[in-house]
C-alpha cells in the first residue's frame, strides 16, 4: 500500500471518472485515511492567561514585548527622576539614597532598565509584530523561539529589577555576604536579559533574510525592515559581547575574592560600554526606518533614493558598533606616558566625527523627500514624534562630538600651545563630565520618541484600532520637551564640571566632600531641576501614550488599513 | 493494494526558506563573538600582566602541551567526519551519513574527556588568579559549545535515522556541520592563545 497526496475526487473530475462515495471505499475495504481525519475533534486553541503564556502568535508576542517594555520604561524614568532628586541638591549629602553604593546601584539600573528591558525590547516587539506584515510572511521564522525569547527576557527583567532592590546591582561600591549574593543574582538576570534579547534578535534577522516573498530583494524591504536587519546585524555583534563580559564577572564574582572582575564596580564597569557612545547609538538604529517610513508617509508619497538611504543606515550602524570600546580596556594609570585610554583614541574620535557626517547625510535624504514630495506633510503625532526624535539623535552626535573636540583639535594645540586655550581647556574638563549622561539622553529617548511614533503609525495592525490622535498630539509635547531638558541640562552641567558618576563618593575629583570642583555649583543644581522636570514630563508623556493604548487595545477592532498608510 | 488518497493536492512547492541555515549561522557568529571578547580579555590581561615583568599563569600549575594538542587534532579530525556527514547525505547515503555523525559525535566526547583529564592533571585554582579564572571561563564555555553541538548533531542523526533527510534536503546537516566548524575553529584559537603561547 503507498500513500499518494493528492485528491481523489480532482483526480477523478480531471481523468472524466466520477468519485466513489466514501462508503462504498470503507465496504471495499481500502484505507480510507480523509474520513478519520475529518472526523477528528478540533484542537482549539488555549484562551485567556493559557492563551498568551502558550501563544506562538507574533502579533501577541508583539503586543507583549511593546506593554511590558513600555511599563518597564516608566519605571527606567521613575529612577532617572529620583537621581534627577538627588542631584538637585550636590552638596546635600546623599538625601533620597542615603549612601553612595545605593546611588550607584540605581545608577546601573536606570541605564539597563532603560535600554534593555525599554527600548531594545520595545523595538523588538514593534519588528515582531510588524516585519512579518511588511514581508507578507505569515509569521516570524521561529515563533516558538520568539516566544522563548519574550519570556526569558520578562523573567530576567524581573529578576534583574528585584535582585538590584535585594541591596544588588552591578557590583557594590561595599563589602557584605548578602550583598554579594545579591550582586551575582544581578549579573546572571542581566545575562538572562541579554541571552532573550540576542534569541529575540536572531528571530527577527532570519525572518528578515529567510521570509522575504520571492522576488523581493534586501534592498526592496520596506525601511523599519531594513533599519532592523542592519540593527540586528549589530545588536548580533553586540550582545555576545556583553555576555561574555557579564559570564566573566560572574565567574570572578563565585571565587574565595574577586580578583579583577567582580569586586568593587568592576561588573559596572565591564558592561558600561553598552551604555556609551558609540554603543548607544546601535541600540537606536531602528529610530531611522520609523523615521523614513513616518516621514514619507506624512508626505503621502514613497521614499526616493531608497538605496543611499539603505546605504545610510548601513553606515550608521556600522559606526555604532562599540563593543570594542570598553573602558575596561584602559591602561591601569590613565595618566601615564603611552597609557591607553579608549575614549582617546583616533578611532574613538573618527567614529564621533563619522556617525555625525552620517546623521547629517540622513537629514539631507529626509529633506530631499519632502522637497521631491512636493506638497506640505500630513501633521499627525507620530510625524511629529519623528522630526522631535531625530532632532534628538542629532542633539546626541553634536554632544559626542563636543566629547571628542578636544583630541580630535589636540593636532593645533600640538603645534601652537597657546592657541584657544580657553576653549581647548574647556574640552579637556568635559571628559569624565555629565556631557555623556546628556549624549545617552538624548540618544536613547528620542529613540523612545521613534518606537511611541512607531506605535501610532502602525496602531490599527498592532492593536487593533488607530490610537487617538488629539491624545497623541497631547503626549508629543511632554515626551519630547522632557527629552530635551533631559539631555541638554545633562549636557550643560558637564561644561560646569558635574561628573558623569555622581556616586563616586570620595574619589576625587567628584562626588559629595568634592563638590568643590564643579563650577558655579548652584547654577548646576538649577540644571539639574530644570532636568528633573524632564523626567516628570517624558513620564507624563509616556502615561498618556499607555492611556491611549489601553483604551485603542480595549475598543472593537476595525478593519486593517494596509501597512504604510499609517493610523 | 490500491492507492490510498491523502488530504487536497498540494500547492506547487515554495522555494526552500532555509531558516535552520541562516538560524544556525546567526546563532554560530553570536558564539564566536562570544568567544572574540573573552579571548580579547584574557589577552589584554595577559599583556598587562607580562609588560609588568610579572608571570602570567602561576608557575605552581603543571600547563602541559601534550592533553590540548591531542584535544586539537581530534577536533581536526571531527572536520572530516562532519564533512563525511554532509557528503553523504547529499547523496542519500543515510547510512554514512549516520555513521560519520556517530563519530564526529565521539571525536567531541572525546574532546570533552581530554578536557576534563587536563582540568584534573594542569593543579590550576580557579580563584587563585586572573589567568586562572580566565581560563576556566573560555574553556568552560567552549565546553558548553560542544555540548550544544553534540545535542544538535544527535539531533540530525535521528531525524535522519527517521528518514528526514537526503539529497532534496540536507539543511539540517549543513547547519549542523556550519556549527561544527565553529567549535573546532575556536578551539584551536583557544589552543594557540592559551596552551601555546601560555
Amino acid at each position: 500500500m503507498t500513500l499518494t497526496e493528492t485528491n481523489p475526487e480532482a483526480e477523478a473530475v480531471a481523468s472524466g471518472g466520477e468519485t466513489r462515495p466514501e462508503t462504498e471505499a470503507v465496504a471495499a475495504g481500502d484505507d480510507v485515511r480523509p474520513a478519520t481525519l475529518s472526523s477528528a475533534p478540533q484542537w482549539t486553541p488555549p484562551t485567556g492567561l493559557a492563551g498568551i503564556l502558550s501563544t506562538g502568535d507574533h502579533q501577541v508576542i508583539g503586543r507583549l514585548y511593546i506593554v511590558f517594555s513600555l511599563l518597564l520604561s516608566v519605571l527606567a524614568l521613575t529612577l532617572g527622576m529620583l537621581i534627577g532628586i538627588e542631584q538637585a541638591d550636590i552638596d546635600g549629602g546623599f538625601g533620597v539614597f542615603g549612601q553612595a553604593n545605593e546611588l550607584f546601584q540605581v545608577f546601573g539600573l536606570y541605564r539597563t532598565t532603560l535600554i534593555l528591558c525599554g527600548l531594545v525590547p520595545l523595538f523588538l516587539g514593534l519588528a515582531t509584530a510588524i516585519v512579518p506584515r511588511q514581508l507578507s510572511a505569515l509569521s516570524v521564522a521561529f515563533p516558538r523561539a520568539a516566544a522563548a525569547a519574550f519570556w526569558t527576557w520578562l523573567v530576567g527583567a524581573i529578576a534583574h529589577i528585584a535582585a538590584t532592590f535585594s541591596f544588588g546591582g552591578l557590583g557594590s561600591l561595599e563589602a557584605g555576604a548578602a550583598r554579594g549574593q545579591s550582586v551575582e543574582l544581578t549579573v546572571l538576570s542581566l545575562g538572562m536579559i541579554g541571552v532573550g534579547l540576542l534569541v529575540g534578535t536572531g528571530v527577527i534577522f532570519t525572518t528578515l533574510v529567510t521570509q522575504r516573498p520571492a522576488g523581493m530583494d534586501l534592498l526592496q524591504m520596506p525601511a523599519f525592515s531594513w533599519s532592523m536587519l542592519v540593527a540586528t546585524g549589530v545588536w548580533l555583534f553586540s550582545l555576545p559581547v556583553l555576555l561574555a563580559n557579564l559570564v566573566v564577572s560572574w565567574v570572578d564574582m563565585r571565587g574565595a575574592d574577586s580578583l579583577r572582575f567582580g569586586g568593587g564596580d568592576a561588573p559596572f564597569e565591564m558592561v558600561a560600554w553598552a551604555f556609551d557612545a558609540p554603543q548607544v547609538y546601535a541600540w537606536t538604529i531602528p529610530l531611522l526606518g520609523i523615521t523614513a517610513e513616518v516621514f514619507t508617509a506624512a508626505h503621502r508619497s514613497s521614499p526616493k533614493l531608497f538605496e543611499p538611504m539603505a546605504f545610510i543606515v548601513g553606515a550608521f550602524g556600522l559606526l555604532s558598533f562599540g563593543a570594542w570600546a570598553q573602558s575596561f580596556f584602559d591602561s591601569a594609570d590613565p595618566l601615564a606616558q603611552d597609557a591607553h585610554v579608549v575614549t582617546n583614541e583616533v578611532v574613538f574620535t573618527a567614529f564621533a566625527l563619522a556617525i555625525a557626517l552620517v546623521v547629517l547625510a540622513y537629514g539631507g535624504w529626509l529633506a530631499f523627500n519632502a522637497y521631491s514630495a512636493g506638497q506640505r506633510p500630513q501633521i499627525t503625532p507620530q510625524f511629529a514624534l519623528v522630526m522631535l526624535s531625530g532632532a534628538l539623535l542629532t542633539a546626541a552626535v553634536v554632544t559626542g562630538v563636543l566629547r571628542v573636540a578636544e583630541p580630535a583639535l589636540g593636532v593645533l594645540r600640538e603645534a601652537d600651545g597657546d592657541i584657544w586655550r580657553g576653549f581647548f581647556d574647556a574640552m579637556d574638563d568635559l571628559e569624565g563630565s555629565s556631557l555623556v549622561n546628556g549624549m545617552m539622553n538624548f540618544a536613547v529617548l528620542g529613540a523612545l520618541l521613534a518606537a511611541v511614533a512607531g506605535l501610532f503609525h502602525w496602531a490599527t495592525p498592532l492593536l487593533g484600532r488607530p490610537l487617538n490622535a488629539p491624545l497623541g498630539f497631547l503626549s508629543v509635547l511632554p515626551l519630547a520637551g522632557g527629552a530635551i531638558l533631559v539631555g541638554a541640562t545633562d549636557g550643560l552641567g558637564g561644561f560646569f564640571d558635574q561628573p558623569a558618576r555622581p556616586y563616586a563618593a570620595g574619589n576625587p575629583p567628584y562626588g559629595p566632600g568634592h563638590f568643590d570642583e564643579i563650577d558655579a555649583l548652584g547654577f548646576v543644581e538649577a540644571l539639574n531641576v530644570i532636568g528633573l522636570i524632564g523626567y516628570i514630563a517624558v513620564l507624563g508623556g509616556l502615561a498618556l501614550v499607555a492611556l491611549n493604548v489601553a483604551r485603542s487595545l480595549g475598543g472593537a477592532p476595525m478593519d486593517e488599513p494596509e501597512l504604510g498608510e499609517g493610523a | 493494494m490500491a492507492d490510498i488518497a491523502v488530504g487536497t493536492p498540494l500547492a506547487a512547492p515554495l522555494p526552500r526558506q532555509r531558516t535552520l541555515l541562516v538560524g544556525t549561522v546567526f546563532g554560530t557568529a553570536a558564539s564566536l563573538m562570544y568567544f572574540a571578547a573573552l579571548l580579547a580579555v584574557y589577552l589584554r590581561e595577559r599583556s598587562d600582566a607580562l609588560s609588568d615583568g610579572g608571570e602570567w599563569i602561576p608557575s605552581s600549575a603543571n600547563m602541559q602541551l601534550a592533553p590540548p594538542t591531542v584535544a586539537a587534532w581530534t577536533m581536526l579530525m571531527s572536520v572530516v567526519t562532519m564533512q563525511w556527514a554532509v557528503y553523504s547525505i547529499a547523496r542519500d547515503d543515510r547510512t554514512h551519513a549516520i555513521m560519520a555523525t556517530a563519530l564526529t559525535t565521539l571525536f567531541g566526547m572525546s574532546v570533552v574527556v581530554t578536557t576534563s583529564f587536563q582540568y584534573t592533571d594542569m593543579g590550576l585554582v580557579a580563584d587563585e588568579s586572573i589567568a586562572a579564572t580566565l581560563i576556566y571561563v573560555i574553556s568552560g564555555s567552549h565546553l558548553a559549545m560542544i555540548g550544544i553541538g553534540l545535542v544538535f548533531l544527535l539531533l540530525m542523526a535521528f531525524r535522519a535515522l527517521a528518514g528526514q533527510y537526503s539529497s532534496r534536503q540536507t539543511d539540517g546537516f549543513v547547519a549542523a556541520s556550519i556549527y561544527w566548524y565553529a567549535v573546532v575553529f575556536v578551539y584551536v584559537v583557544i589552543w594557540t592563545a592559551i596552551f601555546v603561547l601560555k
